[in-house]
């Protein structure tokens, strides 16, 4: 079963034409690289595929849902990382979290659930605020997955983490569908399945066979 | 969401002292720019309060939404299932009590720099309008904080609408602080639109919120 299928889909800023048409479709299960220099389009296919924008047009389907006019029934089956950790600084760890648990329906267990599973169990007292920029990029990872998604949508998550967050993105990969933008080879390579090359907003040469392809 | 925002500001103590400052500044400057006597007290306090009350709303509100907005943690709480307006009305919330308490900093330095009367009505009528101010003011600066030019954008858009609450609070507080009977459909008549404004700004703000 495909979890996403985009047709045709675009994106307009002004009269400026960021991304495609382009069609795709993710299965479930796959984990997919998007790569491509700044400016290629990756966040924004990242964000119409997560419902934080709108697509200019184009048709985008999502576990077998319109994802234009389902959006609300949608986002509980999505985990998004943008750019920025979007963290509260005078908020401690733990309090970011719950706050988010509110607000997606989860309770305090899976709290600390996904402290543990982040490995932010020994600074849940802490202040994001006085975290390092990797410790503030595993919480903004912990509220991704705060109320275990099915499909994970992550703008650069490697921003900022060491070899041990990598690893955490290996585990938090795992029995999910993945779409991972990254300016990083070797991590594509190591955490994905597939590749999609993006450049001008186009998928460059044939977008299913990126030299990056894990045969797992 | 009140609880988050409210706890946050509490813990990093930005916006309400640089407020109670700007309060205390303003009331000083007042002072010293009008002829402010027992006479005159009653005529051009309302004015001093409604001047500093929208210039300290401008920046309650509009830092209520940009803040989110510049962090990247208001995306994130979109992405949520949480409806907007659930969201939209506690960040407001939340807004509204710091305009609040800025108000209690201003009448308490009307009282003592000018000497005004520090009545209940005078409180009601303020409480009252705040209401209204509250949900249009935090419904603008949600529209305001999708744009570049959030901090011009706010006040040109704002300001004509909280124009009914200053001149029926106006005219309410100028006969409270004159120390006259005042009768309670001006402040009744301020809850009635704040009421309408929240059900309103709660409605709208998925369209404002929605990118």
């Amino acid at each position: 079963m495909s979890v996403i299928v985009a047709g045709a889909l675009t994106q307009r800023f002004g009269s400026r034409l960021a991304l495609g048409p382009m069609d795709l479709q993710v299965a479930a299960g796959e984990r997919l690289a998007v790569l491509g220099d700044n400016g290629a389009g990756k966040t924004t296919l990242l964000r119409l595929i997560a419902t934080a924008a709108r697509p200019a047009s184009g048709r985008l389907v999502l576990f077998g849902l319109d994802a234009g006019a389902q959006r609300e029934r949608l986002r509980g089956r999505l985990g998004y990382l943008g750019h920025q950790p979007g963290v509260y600084e005078e908020l401690s760890v733990r309090e970011n979290l719950e706050f988010f648990a509110v607000l997606q329906g989860v309770s305090t267990q899976r709290v600390t659930e996904a402290l543990e599973e982040c490995g932010l169990a020994a600074v849940q007292r802490a202040r994001a605020g006085t975290l390092s920029r990797g410790l503030q990029q595993r919480l903004a990872l912990a509220r991704s997955v705060l109320h275990q998604p099915e499909l994970l949508i992550l703008d650069e998550p490697d921003a900022s983490l060491d070899s041990s967050g990598r690893a955490l993105l290996g585990r938090l990969f795992r029995d999910r569908t993945v779409l991972m933008a990254t300016h990083d080879r070797s991590l594509a390579r190591e955490l994905c399945s597939r590749g999609l090359l993006l450049k001008a907003g186009l998928p460059a040469g044939d977008p299913w066979a990126l030299q990056v392809v894990n045969a797992d | 969401m009140a609880r988050k925002d409210l706890r946050s500001e509490w813990r990093g103590r930005e916006l309400l002292p640089a407020l109670a400052t700007f309060v205390v500044l303003a009331l000083l400057i007042a002072n010293f720019a009008f002829d402010l006597n027992g006479a005159s007290v009653p005529r051009l306090a309302p004015g001093i309060l409604w001047l500093v009350l929208v210039f300290v709303g401008l920046v309650a509100f509009g830092r209520s939404f940009a803040g989110e907005k510049d962090r990247g943690s208001l995306e994130a709480m979109l992405l949520t299932p949480a409806p907007a307006g659930a969201l939209f009305a506690g960040k407001a919330a939340a807004a509204g009590l710091v305009l609040l308490a800025t108000e209690a900093v201003l009448l308490l330095g009307m009282a003592l720099f000018f000497g005004a009367p520090l009545s209940a009505a005078i409180v009601a009528i303020s409480v009252a309008a705040s209401l209204g101010i509250a949900a249009l003011g935090s419904l603008f600066a949600a529209l305001a904080a999708q744009t570049r030019a959030k901090e011009l954008l706010l006040p040109v858009l704002v300001l004509p609408l909280w124009l009914p609450f200053v001149v029926l609070g106006g005219r309410a507080l100028q006969e409270a602080f004159a120390g006259q009977a005042v009768s309670p459909e001006p402040s009744l008549l301020l809850l009635d639109l704040g009421v309408l404004f929240w059900i309103a700004a709660v409605l709208a703000a998925r369209f404002v919120l929605d990118d």
